[in-house]
């Protein structure tokens, strides 16, 4: 009784402002010409490119963050906690920097006169700049380093919960620091990767401004392409099916990221 | 062993380069002397500050953007704390699907949620009002707010509140006497978070407030697509002062609320 007394504000909020415009949104792909938007996005090439455009990007920067970010928790959980203080600090600061302001930084730097370009020109590698800019590279790197905090968060919220005795009792029983990890840490470390993985992937589908300034016209993703279609062909009922698309899938990898992960273990290293 | 913790730590250190040296690009960009995008700049000044606050466009901008922030940090807060007792004390049924809806309300793309509040404010009037994109940017708030308060919750030892009642505290009296003000540093983080996940959302704001008035985003988006000169830097790194304000507060909430919880420990 006095949970839902304490619940109700939020979950009500939450249907006014989110459940039922979502709700409207799919009605309006179907209200005006029945499946047509839906098969006309999964049928059209143009459309289906930007679907396995957007996967693969995806892919990579899952793959990225996770290869970056798991030395980074790793540190993260067997160092002294003075550092581990001030290493939280460094990775948490950027998650609070404005997003347009961290892809606009990457065009400064992987520019034609960028520094990059300023160095490997300079230093005799290559005779012309190099085009760091505006293709798949640029893009995976900028989106890597925009989740690589959230990355790194999750998988040390996980791998804090690793007895690191284990790791001690193989080394005593004759297994190298390596061995160690590599049969004993890494084993208990997966919940915590496909976690992350999970999160991570999620989050980079609904990417839209790294893209839009790091990205050419081939690598654009599904955001770009439904902001497109909303606001300058003004097709409501295309915008919104695409929209509800997207919808299905992130809720199909929150079902199972819910079911599987608590809540509250997200973000832990934030708080405190 | 000790070539593989060198080479941890080498590693540790070169991601936490990639991570902060863009950022790091911008703030010494924004104090560039000149009128081109060059990276180290020649000299230091303050020119493009001067810039950025003489112009009343960036100004109003601010202002909108601090009004719907402040709104949705409110509405965030008032929503999900009582939400986060209530996940943490009481709910045992339905957990998972609270969690999961909360999540997403964190994680759902905004381009979904931008096209659906465009199309459900056209015949609620809200559109290009301030309170209708707080509103909207509130439900991407509450999960800060409950997510660092059912954290903070089950690091909390909950005698201390019975003990309060013991000495005959009511139950309310004893949550808003003892508990919250434990809590409160949890709180206040969620708190900024919301605040500032409503000061960088884009597309929510593009569609509900874009063509009176244009908070931050709008603006800085608009920029940084036409702007070659470091004006835009400026602006960027005004948001960065205002995010650096925002968690000095909370370290500071955080140092006074220390002699409660050691006392909360003893």
């Amino acid at each position: 009784m006095l949970a839902m007394v304490l619940l109700a504000p939020m979950l009500l909020w939450i249907v006014a402002f989110f459940i039922l415009p979502t709700a409207l949104m799919i009605w309006e792909s179907f209200a005006e010409r029945g499946l047509a938007p839906y098969a006309a996005i999964l049928t059209s090439p143009i459309y289906r490119k930007v679907l396995l455009t957007t996967l693969k990007i995806c892919l990579i920067t899952t793959s990225g963050s996770l290869l970056l970010g798991y030395p980074v928790a790793y540190m993260l959980t067997t160092c002294r906690p003075a550092l581990r203080k001030l290493l939280l600090v460094l990775v948490v600061l950027p998650y609070w920097l404005d997003l347009i302001v961290r892809s606009y930084s990457w065009m400064i730097l992987l520019g034609r006169h960028g520094l990059i370009n300023q160095l490997v020109v300079g230093l005799g590698f290559s005779e012309g700049a190099l085009p760091l800019l505006y293709n798949l590279f640029s893009v995976c790197l900028g989106m890597v380093q925009i989740l690589l905090p959230l990355t790194i968060l999750t998988l040390f919220s996980a791998m804090l919960r690793i007895d690191l005795r284990l790791v001690d009792a193989a080394a005593i029983h004759g297994a190298s620091r390596w061995r160690a990890f590599l049969t004993v840490f890494l084993p208990l470390s997966l919940p915590g990767i496909y976690a992350a993985g999970l999160l991570v992937f999620v989050s980079a589908l609904g990417f839209y401004v790294t893209p839009a300034l790091l990205g050419g016209p081939e690598q654009t993703m599904i955001s770009q392409t439904i902001m497109v279609i909303a606001s300058d062909l003004l097709d409501w009922p295309l915008a919104s099916a695409a929209g509800a698309l997207l919808l299905v899938v992130t809720t199909c990898l929150l079902l199972v990221y819910s079911r599987f992960f608590r809540l509250d273990r997200m973000l832990g290293g934030v708080a405190r | 062993m000790r070539v593989g913790s060198a080479a941890l730590k080498g590693v540790t250190g070169l991601v936490l380069l990639f991570l902060l040296f863009p950022v790091l690009v911008v703030v010494l960009i924004s104090f560039s002397s000149v009128d081109f995008l060059s990276f180290p700049p020649p000299g230091l000044s303050l020119r493009w500050y001067r810039t950025i606050f003489s112009d009343w466009q960036w100004i109003d901008a601010f202002w909108v953007t601090a009004q719907v922030g402040a709104l949705t940090a409110l509405l965030s807060t008032l929503l999900g704390v009582p939400a986060a007792f209530a996940l943490s004390r009481h709910v045992t049924r339905g957990r998972g699907m609270l969690n999961a809806l909360v999540l997403a309300a964190l994680v759902t793309p905004s381009v979904i949620k931008a096209l659906a509040i465009y199309l459900y404010y056209v015949p609620l009037g809200l559109l290009n009002t301030i309170p209708g994109l707080a509103f909207a940017h509130t439900v991407s708030g509450i999960p800060f707010v409950v997510i660092n308060v059912v954290a903070s919750l089950a690091g909390y030892d909950r005698d201390i509140e019975r003990a309060a009642t013991i000495h005959g505290a009511s139950p309310v009296r004893a949550v808003f006497g003892v508990t919250l003000p434990i809590i409160a540093p949890a709180i206040i983080v969620g708190a900024v978070f919301a605040f500032m996940q409503s000061a960088q959302e884009l597309l929510i704001a593009i569609f509900v407030l874009s063509t009176l008035q244009k908070p931050l985003a709008v603006k800085l988006w608009e920029g940084v697509r036409v702007a070659i000169d470091p004006s835009i830097a400026a602006a960027t790194t005004s948001v960065t002062l205002l995010v650096i304000l925002g968690l000095v507060t909370v370290m500071l909430a955080n140092r006074r609320s220390r002699p409660v919880r050691t006392v909360a420990h003893a």
